[in-house]
């Protein structure tokens, strides 16, 4: 990149109902991180909005999010997706030369105020899936978790160490929405199937929550922060919509998008180089799958993984902060794991932390099985 | 979702609206096909790749199908769930009872259809195993036409 850019601070919060307005959440949220930091609106140089016009059930939605986020006669625009997509919009801006600080705002209110699952029934292909009416998120999930088992032998009691972890790590974790203290795999298995092998507590919570995080450039960040997360790289990549033509059981636009991530950041052996990972899996099977992608754990170990070495005290962490299984905020997702990041690279992250922290990598994802995925390299 | 009883005013945001949705000459022949009974693939002139339902474009060669070809009503199943739900406009609901889908590859296609399955038990349930379509007694043109698939 032309110029260095970091993450100057974040706010973030989550609960199954934050009992709010979205414009109270992002006035909360903004000026929150503004005093944080010591600023004031005029320090922000665009504003970047992560929200879902049909989650939000208006048009055009951030048009009403202004006034609170304090874009007043300035420019501000939205990506409909993932925060970690509207991040990379947001670094694009900064290394334009045109701004020093950009500002993102994400947030999905689907724990009180909307159904997460309706969101991604009208993702589908209307001319034929949607008239169908057999796939749906949970139902496309289960298909992908039936497919991971079975392409390596492993049993369904796999999915429940992996939710058992994560529910575990997410109750140490005060900015997740749920955790499970003390969770085991029997507590897992004692959640009913929605479709088999998924049960419930596989799956997301439907969650409330939204984040802002500002970017500067590297002369900018230092006079905001002496705490600094610098980006090291970042990629993109989409596959096909249609899941009859993907192996569901891996992610190979996340291999794409994390090799374009790396090269980026001069890393050429992520199993050696990365201290740890926050990734977007919204069911426990894509936990494994998306680690395999990032290339730090190899196909088939996930068994292996999940006796020790990708937990909270081991060689390569995963998701130390509970994952997206303590919340799922759709939209602020990617940058929830962004945060959690932060978090651990400043050593700040509480029972949470990992024992070296100086490289993390972050994965967030949109569509049906993870479709579109987005990797950003972090270090200190 | 229900409106939560809360200390403020909650309003339900109405989101009615009807698109007429354009679905293309595919997908119509596609459903034509029904009438009779026949599957329709369309076959890439790059790869070579024959792809059910049939669709226009080629996303890896960036080519249109030209060609739509008959595809076999047998093939394998590939790969399966047991839904225990239903999703019922976003909510969660329990099914009537356990019900099967499958990912099925037709003979000489390259994707996997997802349909309903029905006689084959979950033991029974493995990659490779063959199912042939059933179809509903009266045929509307319909998606719903191909009813589900059962073992051959
Ligand atoms: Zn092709």
């Amino acid at each position: 990149m032309n110029r260095k850019i970091a993450i100057a601070g974040y706010r973030m919060k989550a609960a199954s109902d934050l009992v709010t307005t979205r414009e109270r959440l992002t006035f909360e949220l903004t000026r929150g991180l503004f005093d944080d930091l010591g600023i004031d609106r005029d320090h922000v140089g665009t504003t970047i909005f992560a929200t879902n016009d049909f989650l939000d059930g208006r048009t055009i939605s951030n048009v009403f999010l202004d006034p609170p986020a304090g874009v007043y006669m300035r420019d501000e625009s939205k990506v409909e997706m993932d925060g970690l997509s509207a991040l990379v919009y947001a670094c694009m801006r900064i290394l334009s030369g045109q701004y020093e600080t950009a500002l993102l705002v994400a947030f999905g209110l689907c724990g009180s105020q909307v159904s997460p699952y309706l969101h991604v029934e009208y993702t589908l292909n209307p001319t034929y899936d949607r008239q169908l009416g057999l796939l749906n998120e949970l139902s496309a999930a289960g298909l992908q978790a039936r497919s991971f088992l079975n392409k390596f032998g492993y049993s369904e009691d796999l999915l429940d160490e992996i939710a058992a972890r994560n529910l575990r790590n997410a109750a140490l974790n005060r900015d997740q929405a749920r955790g499970i203290k003390d969770a085991s795999a029997k507590d897992i298995k004692d959640s009913s199937y929605l479709y088999e092998p998924l049960r419930e507590l596989h799956t997301y919570p439907a969650t409330d929550g939204g984040c802002a995080v500002l970017l500067a450039s590297e002369t900018k960040a230092k006079e905001l922060t002496d705490k600094p997360v610098w980006i090291l790289g970042m990629g993109q990549s989409i596959e096909s919509y249609y899941l009859g033509e993907r192996n569901l059981y891996e992610s190979r636009s996340t291999r794409e998008a994390s090799g374009r991530a790396y090269a980026m950041a001069g890393i050429d052996k992520p199993e050696a180089e990365v201290d740890f990972a926050e990734v977007s899996s919204l069911f426990a099977q894509q936990e494994p799958i998306l680690t395999e992608a990032l290339g730090l754990y190899g196909p088939g170990d996930a068994e292996k993984a999940y006796a020790g070495d990708n937990g909270i005290a081991g060689s390569l962490p995963v998701n130390p902060s509970g994952g997206p299984l303590g919340a799922h905020p759709i939209c602020a997702t990617g940058l929830f794991r962004l945060n959690e990041a932060i978090k651990q690279l400043r050593g700040e992250a509480g029972k949470n932390q990992v024992k070296k922290a100086e490289i993390g990598v972050v994965h967030g994802q949109d569509g049906v099985c993870a479709q579109q995925n987005t990797v950003v390299v972090l270090g200190i | 979702m229900e409106a939560p009883a809360e200390n403020f005013f909650t309003p339900v945001v109405p989101l009615d609206f009807v698109y007429n949705y354009r679905v293309g000459p595919y997908i119509e022949r596609y459903l034509r096909g029904f009438k009779d009974k026949k599957i329709l693939g369309s076959k890439c002139p790059g790869c070579g790749k024959v792809v059910v339902p049939a669709r226009m474009y080629c996303g890896p060669c960036n080519r249109r199908m030209e060609e739509l070809v008959e595809v076999s009503q047998e093939g394998s199943l590939e790969n399966y769930t047991i839904g225990h739900v239903i999703l019922e406009k976003g909510a969660i609901k329990p099914a009537k009872g356990p019900y099967m889908l499958g990912l099925i590859n037709l003979d000489g296609t390259d994707s996997l259809l997802l349909g309903r399955v029905e006689g084959v038990s979950v033991a029974a349930a493995k990659p490779g195993l063959r199912v042939k379509a059933v179809w509903k007694e009266e045929l509307d043109g319909d998606f719903k036409d191909l009813d589900h698939f059962e073992p051959v």
